[in-house]
């Protein structure tokens, strides 16, 4: 059944949370505090999300007295697998998007109702890290599935976002197989003059390289990759990756980037390698709407710098399913951002990398 | 060629050295605890899952199980202590030449039993490489990792018999009372602090939410007594993290009742427990509902308990064995403690 006060209030934190973007777009400071919508997010979420109203109370927290984003307990990545994580009619959710296959099978699910917030954050950072110096038109390759073909992939969706609002995408995986010949094809009509966008995770790049000796693209062309290999059929080291993912597509090295996402998430963190020249590879920026603090383990508080911990990811684009994810990715802060440094020992493995690896049937 | 009767007379001077052994526990439980990390406790109550003796047809059946081979080479992992005994007599019934390799980091056991066959027939050793044996058979107990790096490693021509990972499941039919099932099932949680094939994790309750509710509750209190009897030893820091995250999605999708040593979480859909005493119970309308929830896991299940084993035939994959609640870690001798396909 609809609640109007509920989408009402939801709605309006929205675009609370859309301000930060918007401002951030425009080199501006928030219009509030980072916090002051952290604290009504988490409560709002307490009211209208069953589950996160139970592990609140089962850590002995308030909701009405949460006075700062890091009062607000995190919802663990597992629990979109265990139950649901949102805060409206079933009936109201206008996508799904679902975590990559286990062992045990379980994928988690992240519904939307809202979907423009996830969307113009994904943009306004995206562009930020991966193209801060290019204009549109820029044409993008999508070394991965098409929206049509894996309808509840976050990244797929990404993807689209990012083709759509740059000038045009193309698809280069389809029914499990690398369109090697298509993406050469595609790649020799670009113009010269103008730069050009790949969007791949870093098993289907360390595929594509084993396939393709040379793609140059040209000039000032951006590669971004994202995902992991943990527990899948290969791993190639990040800086040889990196290499070797330059040396195919005849880019500068600090032209590939990887950004950090997860299907929970409606934000994303990308290296700062580009956009801020002294930052070196590996370390993550946040956007001014999300932070990554590296938690204990076991007690859940925050580490101190330089230590490593869990992340916990505070989110504020996440409005209608959970602000605080726990993620079983071990991080590190670092001067001006994070260290990503692999799953937790024991954790099951995640990642959209996953997803594609099943495709080219590598399980 | 041995016949199936010699074979069984082998098998015999095995359970008569695993009885010696088993006489000698005491002496060996500190040992044990420090390479198992087990309470000294919790070595003693895993001696009770030390196979001491079997049936005339129950030795033959393992014989049938185990095939035949001139040498066999068997690899073993760290989980469960016992567990050599088992692997030494499915080894032994299928050849007269047996080398082993137990895991360094968990010798001991291994040692004792091969030690008191003095049996001729069976063999130490270190030796880590598969392609350094001239066995013409492989079996390897371990991880997933483990398994696949024997395949690749072994020398053309070698057959592998791999025994992977796995769990135990329960299911506490709607004939049972909740409070008087729950402390049987403690105790096949606690033995070997859960890290066998054999050990439950998750339990399904038939009935409703209620139900339940009321098997999770007796589950807690039950193992609350265990932690006195028999304490929990040492997790490893990851066990520990994964077992902190586990409570807190069992928190978001359910409830949790939290021990000083354990925890269980009710909750609708499947969240495997992480090893080290930590059970999830869900409710399940009837068998029909408990095979769809276990679906996913249906290939990872080794056994299942029940109050009724014959009734949970209907629920339980085809591979898996079947226990009476507080039997599930003490399968008879009959073959390999996992059935699924190798």
């Amino acid at each position: 059944m609809t609640d109007p006060v509920r989408l009402a209030e939801s709605d309006a934190l929205h675009a609370r949370s859309l301000a930060f973007v918007r401002a951030f777009e425009r080199g501006a400071p928030a219009a509030e505090p980072f916090d002051a919508l952290a604290v009504d997010i988490a409560r709002f979420q307490a009211r209208h999300v069953a589950g996160y109203a139970r592990l609140c109370a089962a850590r002995g927290v308030a909701p009405e007295r949460i006075r700062s984003a890091a009062e607000a307990p995190a919802v663990p990545t597992d629990a979109f697998k265990a139950a649901t994580v949102f805060a409206f009619p079933r009936d109201q959710a206008r996508v799904t998007f679902r975590t990559s296959g286990t062992t045990i099978g379980a994928r988690g699910a992240h519904p939307m109702r809202i979907t423009s917030t996830y969307d113009a954050a994904a943009l306004a950072f995206g562009r930020a890290m991966l193209a801060p110096d290019l204009e549109p038109p820029m044409p993008v390759l999508v070394v991965g599935p098409s929206p049509e073909h894996a309808p509840d992939s976050s990244l797929a969706h990404m993807c689209a976002t990012f083709a759509q609002a740059w000038g045009g995408g193309a698809w280069f995986l389809r029914d499990g197989e690398l369109d090697v010949e298509g993406l050469r094809r595609r790649i020799a009509e670009l113009d010269a003059r103008r730069p050009a966008v790949i969007l791949a995770t870093s098993l289907a790049l360390a595929h594509l390289a084993d396939l393709a000796a040379s793609l140059p693209l040209p000039g000032a062309s951006r590669v971004m990759q994202t995902g992991g290999f943990k527990g899948r059929t290969r791993e190639v080291d990040a800086a040889e990756l990196r290499r070797a993912v330059a040396r195919l597509f005849a880019v500068d090295e600090r032209h590939v980037v990887s950004e950090y996402g997860m299907t929970e998430l409606s934000s994303q963190f990308w290296e700062g390698s580009l956009s801020r020249a002294a930052t070196p590879p590996g370390v993550y920026l946040e956007p001014t709407w999300a932070r990554v603090v590296p938690v204990h383990p076991e007690t859940l508080a925050p580490v101190p710098d330089g230590e490593v911990g869990i992340a916990r990811i505070e989110d504020l684009a996440n409005v209608d399913s959970a602000f605080a994810v726990l993620a079983a990715d071990l991080v590190r802060r670092v001067s001006g951002g994070f260290e990503l440094l692999g799953r937790a020992p024991g954790a099951a493995p995640r990642g959209c990398s996953i997803a594609v690896d099943e495709m080219l049937g590598g399980r | 060629m041995r016949t199936v009767d010699e074979r069984v007379r082998e098998l015999r001077r095995l359970l008569e050295a695993a009885r010696r052994v088993y006489e000698k526990r005491h002496e060996l439980v500190p040992s044990l605890a420090r390479t198992t990390g087990l309470s000294p406790q919790g070595v003693l109550l895993g001696f009770e899952s030390l196979e001491r003796d079997a049936t005339d047809a129950q030795l033959r059946a393992l014989v049938e199980s185990a095939g035949d081979a001139a040498h066999v080479h068997v690899i073993l992992s760290a989980n469960v202590f016992v567990g050599a005994l088992r692997a030494l007599a499915f080894a032994r019934a299928a050849a007269a030449r047996v080398t082993i390799r137990p895991s360094p980091r968990d010798p001991i056991l291994t040692e004792a039993l091969v030690d008191a066959a003095n049996d001729p027939g069976v063999l130490l050793t270190s030796e880590r490489d598969p392609r350094e044996s001239d066995a013409d058979r492989i079996d390897v107990y371990g991880g997933a990792a483990a398994i696949e790096q024997v395949r690749e490693r072994a020398r053309p021509g070698v057959s592998v018999r791999a025994h992977g990972p796995g769990l135990g499941v329960a299911f506490v039919t709607r004939a049972a009372d909740p409070a008087d099932a729950a402390p049987w099932l403690a105790e096949d949680v606690v033995v070997f602090d859960q890290r066998g094939c054999l050990s439950p994790r998750v339990v399904l309750v038939e009935g409703d939410a209620a139900r339940a509710e009321r098997f999770a509750g007796a589950l807690h209190a039950s193992l609350d007594e265990w932690a006195v009897r028999v304490p929990r030893g040492t997790l490893a820091e990851e066990e520990r993290a994964e077992a902190r995250r586990w409570q807190e999605a069992l928190a978001f999708a359910g409830r949790t009742w939290s021990g000083s040593q354990h925890a269980v979480g009710l909750g609708e859909r499947l969240l495997v427990p992480p090893t080290g005493r930590h059970v999830q119970v869900l409710p399940a309308a009837d068998a029909l509902r408990a095979s769809e929830l276990l679906a996913p896991i249906a290939g990872a299940i080794v056994t299942m308990g029940s109050d009724d084993p014959e009734q949970v035939r209907h629920v339980a994959p085809p591979h898996a064995r079947l226990a009476t609640l507080g039997q599930m870690q003490r399968p008879p001798l009959d073959g390999p403690v996992d059935r699924r396909p190798t």
